[in-house]
């Protein structure tokens, strides 16, 4: 028993598309396994989007996709096309800290990573270790890979640092703490009663751009990817010189650029545009700007010969 | 997956054991290959070779399983899991 040709070409297609594959039982959303599920969690902390491929949902897949690998089990894990392995060696990889080296993720030291806790907040924190703290019940913080932030109580795993700030000690795992530099928590009023506000600036920013500032970059000659997210017919109706139509394999290109890269999405009005930005800046693109009113302002306030439509 | 257990019945263990140590010897050259029955189906594996030498632990592995892959695919493959599998350099 062996890999037909095209079975082969079609699972080099499948994970040439993508820079982190993994092949495994259910989706992402909703795992069929226990080592499939370990492994999502394990991505999930690292990286904010990857492709998966569900092998109970084809048959043959499920079988090619060990031939492939000269792998038995799943999940198995791809990135950039290069296979890593099942779940073991991911967990191990994971605790060692190759995962993430895998994934650019720089581990910082104690000392790298500085905060800032607002007075208010200290008080705050302070108060609510007193009530519901304790050895096994201490201030933790982590990051997932999209910058949600999340404030909790629990027991100290050991391989976490100690952040300092204003009198109250902060637990944070090593990756949370590679998207920690900087931050700081303060307390303001909700309608639901004062809560804990924490601003990141090392959180991916989406940014407005006016035409005006689109067109200064544009006669700049800057190096940036200005994307048109509208359909083929209302790019024949009227386009901006040197925006490329965004598809899917224009989205599998800019997802592979560095995540430094200044990307400018337009449609016609900024609200499309807008989506596809976020969508970016949730990949973690730190440059990344969305052109307010779209083409329809380029038209009227930069170029008369566009068309309005 | 408990019909695929009852498949592998007992009295295959040692025909099946014996198959998985001819095909990695086959595929690995002058390998010293142990393998023993867990139970239906269950096997643990141990390959000492020179051969492994420079490779990293899955490349290892990869090599003993490209070799037995056959004996694991299918509904009802007579094995079903490799509890563990050691790659040793000798």
């Amino acid at each position: 028993m062996s890999l037909d040709d095209g079975a082969r070409s079609r699972l080099d297609t499948l994970i040439g598309t993508h820079e982190v594959t993994l092949f495994m039982k259910g989706t992402r959303q909703q795992p069929q396994c226990g080592f499939s599920n370990t492994v999502v969690q394990i991505l999930d902390t690292l990286i904010p989007d990857y492709q998966t491929v569900d092998v109970l949902a084809d048959s043959d897949l499920r079988e090619n996709i060990k031939l492939y690998s000269a792998w038995p089990t799943i999940p198995q894990l791809y990135v950039k096309g290069e296979f890593i392995g099942g779940c073991d060696i991911i967990q191990e990889l994971f605790q060692s800290g190759e995962l993430a080296t895998t994934f650019g993720i720089q581990l910082p030291e104690p000392g790298d990573v500085s905060i800032h806790i607002s007075d208010a907040a200290a008080d705050q924190l302070r108060q609510v270790l007193e009530q519901q703290g304790g050895p096994e019940r201490e201030l933790q913080m982590s990051i997932d890979a999209r910058f949600q932030a999340n404030m909790f109580l629990g027991p100290a795993g050991g391989a976490e640092i100690v952040i300092e700030s204003n009198g109250v000690a902060l637990r944070m795992d090593l990756i949370s703490a590679s998207r920690a530099d900087g931050l700081s928590i303060d307390v303001v009023d909700t309608p639901q009663g004062p809560g804990f506000k924490i601003d990141n600036p090392r959180a991916p920013r989406l940014r407005p751009l006016s035409v005006g500032e689109l067109k200064q970059l544009l006669d700049a000659g800057e190096a940036f990817e200005l994307m048109d997210v509208r359909t083929v017919a209302e790019r024949e109706t009227a386009a901006i010189d040197g925006s490329t139509l965004m598809d899917d394999e224009q989205a599998a290109r800019l997802e592979a650029l560095p995540k430094d890269t200044k990307l400018v999405f337009h449609c016609h009005h900024g609200g499309r545009s807008q989506q596809a930005a976020e969508h970016f800046a949730a990949l973690g693109f730190t440059n990344v700007f969305n052109v307010v009113g779209g083409i329809d302002a380029w038209s009227n306030e930069i170029d008369r010969n566009v068309p309005n439509y | 997956m408990a019909l695929q257990i009852l498949n592998a019945g007992e009295g295959d263990a040692e025909k099946v054991t014996e198959d998985l140590r001819g095909r990695i010897e086959d595929a690995i050259e002058g390998a010293e290959v142990r393998v023993t029955a867990n139970g239906p189906g269950h096997f643990e594996i141990r390959v000492v070779s020179n051969s492994f030498e420079g490779l990293s632990r899955v490349k290892q592995q990869q090599r003993v399983y490209g070799a037995i892959t056959e004996l694991m695919a299918g509904p009802n493959a007579p094995v079903h899991a490799i509890d563990k599998l050691e790659c040793l350099l000798p």
